[in-house]
């Protein structure tokens, strides 16, 4: 962890539920970093880019992203924090979505994604790779924003 | 899309139906018409034949007459010259006379009223031929003049009035009988030559018709082959235009089932972690209970009792196997859906090979389940995908190892043969069997058949069915209730990726 900076994250998703539940495992998991929780993308980059306590102005951040968004497909955010000459560039995403498909997993690691995770329905299975993705985020070192 | 009709439409088939019953009573009035002409033709014989007999018998009256006067006539020379010039006439033509009654009598035997006037005449023949006899006699002795003395006072000329006489009646008979042949005769004729004309008239008609009936055809045929023509032109285009069309609407279910399948599962995701939170949440709650009731009997309602220890488990009990088995089913239309997303791959397989595997895979549950699996050798060779082959295969052994029917031990037989080009691999066993009426419904998602005593979501076969589509084959069961079943697996022999669905 960073010593002077806390790590915050970002997450991106748009349905409520799994928001919480995201939320709460990774908090059973014993992560007590600052969670911010948007439901849309446009709001998301706003802050992402922005926003004064936002991660491009202000220390460090990871993201998990949803791909299923309502105003936007969760690559096209990737694509923008990805993207040559964005600020957030080295900023670790995870992508943590329903989407198996082959495509679109090959598609999120060109972008630049760090981690893609199915979310998997069976209950118990998700409550257990949420943990295991904080007991990660525990462990990983995050780049200062340039 | 072409579409080429072969059929007449239905005015034109209604007129030619009519064309042709008109041809066939045509036909029949032309038969009727020659039977009739027939039957004119030997009436009219019949009439001819008896005109030329009441001539003959005219004849035959007239030459009789004919015959008397000149015998006649040579005796009364005799008498008068008594030269034998005369006797010699006289024996000629005299002796013609008895044949010639007879010769009549012949002739008229069919007619009583002129064999009546036969009758009447002979007798007077015969007196007149004891008369004539007896002045040759007198004459041939040299004794004319009493041959003259009798001859003046004899009764041979009122005889030969009398003859004459009938002669004459019968001959205006046959006159008469004559005129009514004739105009017979005349009628049969006419008749002849209307129903003659009524016959060509016909033939005119059904030979019009023929011609009609036969343009019609020909124009039809020409009209069908040209639509064939066409049809055979645009084949090629228009299968590839169906293929393009069922390929793009198979894309678009696949896509509809991932979809929603997908997007399904994501409430599912809440409904069950939420399940989960409430069931952890009522453990603490159900200690509480637990306390209070140890500690505080007096504050613990009944009901409070109830929720904590029997509804709250019990309806998350109900929500957690109704979810499980909603993501079971979500499950299984998401894995039809990426199978039908999947790359097929056609490659050579050897089926016998590939069932050996199958069943070393599955030896565990087939022993458990105390079946035995035989391969009949040898399998046509088949090119196709070999992870659907698998699966389809491995799928209905599985299932044939599954249904036994109790008391009898499984025996799966697994078979195959090369029918028309194809490869039709057979799955038999001796199992409890389906009823006819489910073997199509067998093949649909999430409907099974018979005792519900196994485990399963009617998923397999319907993904059998959906894999045999996709290698560009079918599949179907044959089976009795209670006797085994067979299922055939009918696959091209030789698979290429347009034959996959």
């Amino acid at each position: 962890m960073n010593d002077h900076k806390t790590v915050g994250i970002v997450m991106i998703e748009d349905d409520e539920g799994h928001a919480r539940l995201i939320e709460k495992n990774i908090r059973r998991a014993g992560i007590l970093n600052d969670i911010r929780h948007f439901t849309d993308g446009t709001t998301a980059l706003d802050f992402l880019f922005n926003a004064a306590d936002g991660p491009a102005k202000s220390g460090p951040a990871m993201i998990l992203l949803d791909l299923n968004l309502p105003d936007m497909s969760g690559t096209d955010i990737l694509a923008r924090i990805k993207a040559e000459g964005s600020p957030l560039k080295r900023t670790p995403v995870v992508v943590l979505t329903t989407t198996d498909d082959k495509v679109e997993i090959e598609r999120c690691y060109d972008l630049g994604c760090n981690v893609y995770i199915t979310k998997p329905v069976n209950y118990e299975s998700f409550a257990q790779a949420i943990r295991q993705l904080g007991l990660f985020l525990s462990v990983i070192q995050v780049p200062e924003a340039e | 899309m072409v579409r080429v009709r072969l059929k007449l439409p239905s005015s034109e088939g209604r007129v030619a139906r009519w064309l042709v019953a008109f041809m066939t009573l045509g036909f029949i009035a032309l038969a009727a018409a020659a039977i009739a002409i027939g039957w004119i033709t030997v009436r009219n014989r019949t009439y001819t034949a008896e005109i030329l007999h009441t001539q003959d018998v005219r004849q035959a009256i007239a030459t009789l007459q004919i015959q008397m006067e000149q015998s006649e006539t040579a005796r009364r020379g005799y008498i008068l010259a008594g030269k034998p010039l005369f006797a010699t006439a006289y024996a000629r033509t005299a002796g013609n006379l008895v044949p010639s009654i007879r010769k009549l009598r012949h002739l008229t035997r069919d007619n009583p009223r002129q064999g009546a006037r036969l009758d009447l005449i002979e007798p007077r023949f015969v007196q007149l031929r004891a008369l004539r006899t007896q002045s040759m006699t007198l004459v041939a002795a040299g004794r004319i003049a009493e041959a003259q003395r009798r001859f003046a006072v004899d009764a041979s000329v009122p005889l030969m009035r009398g003859i004459r006489y009938r002669l004459q009646a019968m001959a205006a008979d046959e006159v008469r009988l004559l005129a009514i042949r004739t105009e017979r005769q005349e009628r049969t004729s006419a008749l002849f030559l209307s129903v003659a004309g009524l016959a060509a008239a016909l033939l005119l008609i059904v030979a019009i018709l023929a011609v009609l009936l036969i343009r019609r055809y020909t124009a039809d045929l020409a009209a069908s082959r040209d639509s064939l023509r066409t049809l055979n032109e645009t084949l090629e285009e228009q299968v590839a235009e169906r293929t393009a069309d069922l390929s793009r609407a198979n894309e678009e279910i696949q896509r509809f089932a991932y979809i929603v399948s997908h997007d399904l599962r994501s409430p599912l995701v809440n409904v069950m972690g939420f399940t989960a939170e409430l069931a952890a949440a009522a453990v603490p709650l159900a200690e509480l209970v637990d306390r209070a009731e140890a500690e505080a009997p007096h504050i613990l309602t009944e009901d409070a009792r109830l929720a904590a220890r029997e509804d709250l488990p019990e309806a998350i009990g109900f929500i957690r196997t109704s979810t499980q088995k909603m993501d079971r089913l979500i499950n299984a239309i998401l894995k039809l859906a990426r199978e039908g997303r999947r790359t097929i791959a056609p490659e050579h397989i050897d089926p016998a090979q590939l069932v050996d595997t199958i069943v070393g895979a599955m030896q565990h549950i087939v022993d458990d389940r105390g079946a035995v699996v035989r391969v009949e050798r040898p399998m046509p060779a088949i090119v196709t995908d070999r992870l659907a082959l698998e699966q389809i295969l491995s799928n209905l052994i599985e299932n044939a190892t599954k249904y036994l029917k109790p008391g009898r031990p499984g025996e799966i037989t697994v078979k195959g043969h090369t029918e028309r080009g194809r490869v039709i691999l057979s799955v038999v066993d001796n199992g409890r069997g389906i009823d006819p009426r489910d073997h199509q419904r067998v093949f649909d998602l999430f409907r099974r058949s018979g005792a519900q005593d196994q485990p399963g979501e009617g998923i397999g076969l319907a993904h059998v069915r959906a894999l045999a589509y996709r290698l560009g084959g079918t599949i179907d069961v044959q089976s009795t209730l209670g006797d085994g079943a067979t299922f055939r697996l009918n696959l091209p022999t030789h698979m290429t990726i347009q034959d996959a669905a």
